[in-house]
């Protein structure tokens, strides 16, 4: 029989530059125009400020859960854009001609910075935004089949480069990172299904195709995710969306004849899309406010470039 | 010229193909009455239409108008004209209500009133639609409809066409012909004209939306052009007391929503390109949940999507009805049941379609 899994202390951070969507957008820095995006749902979005690189969010991000790290057996530490999960410099390379620059892992510098020397470190660079629910899959497969291994620390942890557009797909981009612990021991949430989809001839798709694709492949992997464990969406209490266009997130709970007031993002105006971390974050939010009751069903879910689409259930204990 | 048929709309989808029809197969005189804004535009259309129709100089004039102007027929000898097809109308569903009006009822007005100056009149035909029903459900007899509501303008304008017809020009020798939404020329599967259905299916090819909206029972009532144009020129010439007439085949004969989106995806998975990016089936979603994506989309999307969105968006409410469009007129005034079968029109038109995505690419095949 499969040990449970159980995912809790969720910890994250964020861009030091707050700025308005109108803000944003007088600095060329979105495709849409801000009202757009604002009427989307989005307010306020948080970019890198000068000095502020991805691996500051990720230790950032692990700090505020370290009393809680424990005995870690593993991070996962996954990136959206696989240039976050290096943090050599290009021109040392470029200098040097030597590759080691490009392999100055920031997974290795936290288990370092952290003192988690058990820890062994796994990189997720190719699923983008659906990056950190698929660490935790990685995590529950992992507890389950080592038994040597009680906890692992998944993260994610992303800055948009220099001069980069903060509109993808339509949303609000925020730099940033989320973190949680993933563990055997009993805690916040129980781990009860984690699943994906990868459809790799869509590797490429425009803003257009990835929207277009968005509902059908969304509501196929939630589906998928339920049968894994064997639930029907009636069962489920909270549906935690990424930090998306508002409109979307309604459509999808009505594909899902879900109570849309139970489809939720509650950090979208103030937090943004923080690209692979926005569903803990939301998660967050409402477990601090008590919202989500003992034995309540949470099912988080996120859409990526690859494509990917990965969906979690957990289950408040 | 003598007697003559007065076709409006004659460089139109059904304009164009009936007048083609009835040169091929009557010895009728034609009169093609095309819209144009001026004499150039005119004999661009003109030059357009004389390489079709050249083989049959001495049968065919052209004249020219515009249904919005003051007196749009008042170049043609009304005494000359033994009958009318009046083709022309805006017929997107997207039309919008000032357009619609001017053209589909206040133009039809106009023609109507220089019908009635034909004194040898024998025969005014109108086309219109069978959504001229709007959002009646349940059977759809070849009777006046009542004022039902309707999803769009273009729906409206017809409805109110033929009720002008019905209050004040009864007395002309009218009939009505529904017709149904061309999906292709023929049953080839050629298309020269897309409309909304096309661009639906184009946004599904391309994976640009995985969401519809509609039931999937609802039924579709797709004919093809030619298969139009031709029970117009026979029901022209047919005896009978009968004046309104489906040009289109019964529910029993019509794909339903889903068998249409079930054989649409299977045409596609034929595609390599298609079949390689694994776009998968569409989503049924409810009139609120398209119209949040409608409104969504509108503010986000590209220029493709977004113009493809608009047109299907005006039609949308009417893949939620249910309709049973009757025909037994147009069986009996033709002597047989001439309905197309809908599923190989439809297979081939998206056949068509993706040899030549949507027109962009010459189609070999043909």
């Amino acid at each position: 029989m499969n040990r449970e899994v159980f995912v809790d202390h969720i910890g994250y951070a964020l861009g030091e530059v707050t700025r308005t969507v109108e803000e944003t957008g007088s600095r060329g820095d979105l495709l849409s125009q801000p009202d757009v995006l604002r009427e989307a749902g989005f307010c306020v979005h948080h970019v890198s400020g000068p000095r502020q690189t991805a691996y500051d969010f990720a230790r950032q991000a692990v700090q505020t859960v370290e009393r809680e790290l424990g005995n870690v057996g593993a991070i996962i530490y996954s990136t959206c854009i696989p240039a976050n999960a290096n943090i050599g410099r290009a021109d040392a390379y470029l200098e040097s001609r030597d590759v080691k620059n490009l392999m100055d892992f920031p997974a290795s510098h936290l288990q370092s910075d952290f003192g988690l020397d058990r820890a062994i470190v796994i990189g997720l660079s190719q699923q983008a935004c659906t990056g950190l629910l698929g660490s935790l899959r990685l995590a529950q497969a992992l507890l389950r089949s080592e038994p040597e291994t009680e906890r692992v620390l998944c993260l994610t942890s992303d800055r948009f480069p220099e001069g980069a557009l903060y509109e993808q797909s339509y949303n609000l981009i925020s730099d940033g990172a989320a973190a949680c612990v993933v563990s055997l021991a009993p805690a916040s949430f129980r781990l009860l299904a984690a699943h994906g989809i990868t459809n790799g001839a869509l590797a490429q798709a425009s803003d257009d195709e990835t929207a277009g694709s968005f509902f059908a492949y969304t509501h196929r992997v939630i589906q998928e995710t339920l049968a894994k464990a064997g639930l029907q969406i009636s069962d489920v209490a909270w549906f935690v969306a990424q930090n998306m266009n508002r409109k979307a997130t309604d459509i999808l709970a009505r594909l899902l004849k879900f109570d849309p007031g139970r489809a939720v993002s509650p950090t979208l105006p103030e937090v943004a899309h923080v690209i692979s971390g926005d569903n803990l974050i939301n998660l967050k939010y409402l477990a601090e406010r008590g919202q989500i009751q003992g034995g309540e069903r949470v099912l988080l879910c996120m859409a990526g470039y690859g494509l990917n689409w990965q969906c979690v259930i957990l289950e408040k204990t | 010229m003598g007697r003559v048929t007065l076709i409006t709309g004659g460089d139109g989808y059904l304009g164009r193909r009936i007048a083609a029809k009835l040169l091929e197969e009557t010895d009728s005189r034609l009169l093609l009455w095309l819209r144009a804004a001026d004499a150039s535009a005119f004999l661009s259309k003109q030059d357009v239409l004389a390489e079709s129709f050249g083989r049959f100089e001495g049968r065919v004039e052209y004249c020219y108008g515009d249904l919005t102007g003051e007196s749009p027929f008042d170049g043609i000898e009304p005494a000359s004209i033994c009958r009318i097809v009046h083709a022309a109308a805006v017929t997107r569903f997207n039309v919008d209500e000032g357009t619609a009006r001017r053209v589909n009822i206040e133009g039809t007005e106009k023609l109507l009133r220089f019908a009635e100056r034909c004194g040898a009149l024998e025969r005014l035909g109108l086309l219109s639609s069978i959504y001229a029903s709007g959002m009646r459900a349940g059977p759809i007899p070849e009777t006046p409809f009542v004022n039902a509501g309707f999803a769009n303008h273009y729906e409206s304008s017809k409805w109110a066409a033929e009720t002008l017809l019905f209050e004040k020009y009864a007395h002309l020798p009218w009939r009505i012909f529904r017709i149904a939404t061309a999906i292709a020329d023929d049953a080839n599967g050629q298309v020269s004209q897309h409309n909304a259905v096309h661009n639906t299916l184009k946004l599904l090819y391309y994976g640009l939306i995985s969401t519809l909206p509609g039931k999937p029972g609802t039924p579709m009532y797709l004919v093809t052009g030619d298969f139009a144009a031709d029970a117009v020129c026979r029901l022209m010439s047919v005896s009978g007391s009968e004046r309104i007439f489906h040009v289109a085949h019964r529910r029993e004969q019509s794909l339903s929503l889903d068998e249409l989106i079930a054989l649409v995806f299977e045409v596609f998975g034929t595609d390599e390109f298609f079949r390689k990016r694994r776009i998968p089936r569409p989503l049924y979603v409810d009139e609120e949940a398209f119209e949040l994506l409608h409104s969504a989309l509108g503010a986000f999307a590209g220029g493709v999507v977004n113009q493809a969105v608009d047109s299907v968006a005006p039609f949308a409410r009417q893949l939620f009805i249910t309709k049973e469009v009757q025909n037994a007129n147009l069986i009996a005034a033709l002597g047989r049941d001439p309905a197309p079968d809908a599923s190989a029109v439809v297979e081939a038109t998206c056949r068509h379609l993706v040899r030549t995505k949507w027109g962009r690419e010459k189609d070999r095949v043909s």
